[in-house]
């Protein structure tokens, strides 16, 4: 109807129907070259997001949701992935910095290795936010749970579930700072409550047959204890998973041999759930949040210009992890 | 003419043509600071492939370059986190490097194990070492400028790594090019038993290639722990396959179907320069990985496909 009024008032001017086709492309034309430059404006501000290495689940969580979060403010992003590897972190890191994106997120970085790129990006104002990373002085700050009291929840609620006493299994990871620490609060943990005996501790290797390495180390401390074993801790939900199936080919039903983690996730959520699974608890992480918490923070930080304490006071944005068992694990499980 | 053009320098072609590509339509590519950041990233890559094509050229897999870089900066990062002088940690590092190659020689030469094996338990034993040193839990800390400046320094203005770079490959040249041991090395990789039969030490030359890649894994380990001041189990490990392909798509240019020192430190550039032009143009890790491999198969076959074609034409 629109159409059809312009050319009817167009042909009222004297002008041809050639004329006026010519200029409703010209017209079309400006709007697409228009639309084109608005979008290109909405499309300038660039993210740059490494995750650490995507093998490790957490890592990709935190990567992945950060890069939806940013896309969904029609941001262009740069997702990469270091593969586990420092000297390709090093070079991505470079890289973004040459690409001079206007802010870069990092999950599960290395700010002390990398520091050098960290200062680089802070000298030439590009702003970063660290996830689960640690704190950097030259970065905006780290988005990060708790993670002393992570251990501590953890570490309780098994204790808990062993009636604090008998004899525990433990799967570690060292190289890992979060897991680490959540090893050391359990050793506080068991320094203070003398009735639960650590028998078998198992280090994971940092190496990309982690898995296997795992199911080797907890299946022989099984093997050595059978029969002796009254609950397990592992320092991530990963390694639960594996020594959950061991338990399970072993037969073990749910709560004859309690086996807590930390991470949380929806295969976590549906072992917790599952009564031939051994996995009783975890502490759930919020990765997912924590990537789109990144991506507001800068927001409201480089795209809106607020400052940086409006968003965190210090180099540490903490959220909440939670304790998922039974009585809660259909609020989280999807 | 044509073909031995195309057969000499096709894919170092195809590589001027990504160079070119990035050149124009990667933002920011031609930075000179970017630039110079491919050119130091090369340098860690490119040292360690010169170790694995001196190997080769004497017809030998070196497969624990890696896993030995990975040890000797776990070496390096102990003893400068434990306050030794760095030059100290250096020498040992090297001098571990070195030990380990002729490890891997005296297993070829002497126990008669082939190097596929021999290499391989040898980077077994190099990665329970680091692990068993580090207890998992890298080497981390601010440490002495006299160490990490030899990675993070300049001299005359250039990046102190592009000049361990140029002496490597000039060192690597001028070994197999200009001296008679280096002629004893090709001639031992091209035909064992003549080379023998005509008075060659070639038992000697095994030796000194897998030695010689031993060393280089080790100058590649100490640049990386001075780069990164720290050192971490399996840190060179995801240099391995970038290496390999590096010496073998080396050996489609210059020299085709020999290792040569020219194609591996320009393949190594390639490599590099594919990686950073990618991000530049804002691909996702995924894609990278993908065009990668797509990148070293086709370079190769396109080599091929012309020199067949040229081939048949003739």
């Amino acid at each position: 109807m629109m159409g059809q009024a312009m050319m009817a008032r167009a042909m009222m001017n004297g002008e041809t129907l050639g004329d006026r086709m010519t200029q409703s492309r010209k017209f079309l034309f400006a709007a697409a070259v228009a639309l084109l430059l608005q979008c290109g404006s909405a499309g300038a501000f660039e993210v740059g997001i490494i995750g650490f290495q995507f093998s490790s689940e957490t890592h990709a969580r935190v990567a992945n949701a950060a890069a939806a979060a940013a896309k969904a403010n029609g941001w262009t992003v740069t997702l990469l992935n270091s593969e586990g590897s420092l000297p390709k972190h090093v070079e991505q890191f470079e890289t973004l910095i040459t690409k001079k994106v206007d802010a870069i997120i990092i999950a599960m970085g290395k700010p002390i290795e990398a520091d050098a790129q960290f200062k680089e990006a802070q000298d030439k104002g590009i702003p970063v936010i660290t996830v689960q990373s640690g704190a950097s002085p030259h970065a905006l700050f780290d988005i990060e749970t708790n993670e002393y009291k992570v251990g501590a929840d953890g570490a309780l609620y098994l204790l808990g579930k062993m009636n604090y006493q008998g004899n525990l299994l433990e799967e570690r990871f060292e190289f890992n700072v979060a897991s680490r620490i959540r090893g050391k609060l359990l050793d506080d943990v068991l320094s203070e409550n003398k009735g639960v005996t650590p028998i078998g501790k198992h280090a994971m290797a940092r190496t990309q047959s982690w898995q296997d390495d795992v199911r080797t180390g907890m299946q022989a401390l099984l093997l050595q204890n059978q029969g002796r074993v009254n609950g397990i801790w592992a320092s991530f939900d990963g390694q639960a998973y594996i020594i959950d199936d061991l338990l399970r080919s072993q037969g073990l039903k749910k709560g004859q041999v309690p086996l807590v983690s930390m991470d949380g996730g929806q295969e976590t959520y549906r072992r917790i759930a599952d009564p031939d699974s051994s996995i009783v608890a975890t502490v759930a992480i919020p990765f997912e949040a924590m990537g789109v918490k990144a991506v507001d923070a800068i927001n409201t930080i480089v795209v809106k210009k607020q400052p940086a304490s409006s968003v965190a006071n210090g180099r540490y944005l903490f959220m909440d992890a939670v304790l998922v068992d039974a009585d809660n694990v259909k609020q989280y499980a999807k | 003419m044509i073909r031995a053009v195309i057969e000499r320098y096709g894919t170092a072609l195809a590589g001027l043509a990504l160079i070119g590509f990035f050149l124009l339509f990667a933002p920011n590519f031609a930075n000179p600071q970017n630039l110079l950041n491919i050119l130091r990233d090369t340098s860690f890559l490119a040292i360690l492939a010169l170790g694995f094509t001196l190997a080769l050229t004497v017809a030998e897999l070196d497969l624990s370059i890696a896993e030995v870089a990975s040890l000797c900066a776990i070496i390096a990062g102990w003893m400068v986190q434990g306050g030794q002088h760095p030059a100290l940690a250096v020498l040992a590092a090297l001098a571990a490097g070195a030990a380990l190659g002729a490890f891997n020689g005296f297993g070829v030469t002497v126990l008669h194990v082939p190097s596929l094996i021999v290499t391989l338990g040898t980077a077994a034993i190099a990665r329970g070492s680091a692990f068993m040193i580090t207890q998992g839990v890298a080497f981390v800390g601010r440490w002495p400028t006299g160490f990490t400046g030899l990675a993070r320094g300049n001299l005359l203005g250039v990046p102190n790594l592009v000049w361990f770079l140029a002496v490597s490959t000039c060192f690597c040249w001028g070994l197999l090019k200009w001296t008679r041991t280096g002629a004893h090395m090709i001639a031992t990789g091209e035909a064992e038993e003549a080379a023998r039969l005509a008075g060659i030490a070639t038992a000697r030359m095994k030796r000194l290639g897998l030695t010689l890649s031993g060393l280089f894994a080790a100058v590649t380990a100490v640049l990386l722990t001075a780069n990164l001041s720290s050192a971490a189990p399996n840190m060179a490990g995801d240099y391995f396959l970038y290496a390999i392909a590096a010496v073998l798509l080396g050996m489609t240019m210059f020299e085709p179907g020999m290792p040569n020192v020219a194609g591996t430190v320009y393949s190594a550039l390639v490599l590099k320069v594919l990686g950073n032009g990618l991000i530049l143009l804002g691909t996702p890790y995924y894609v990278q990985d993908i065009m990668l491999g797509g990148v070293i198969i086709g370079s190769v076959a396109f080599s091929a496909s012309v020199v067949k074609k040229v081939a048949f034409k003739v």
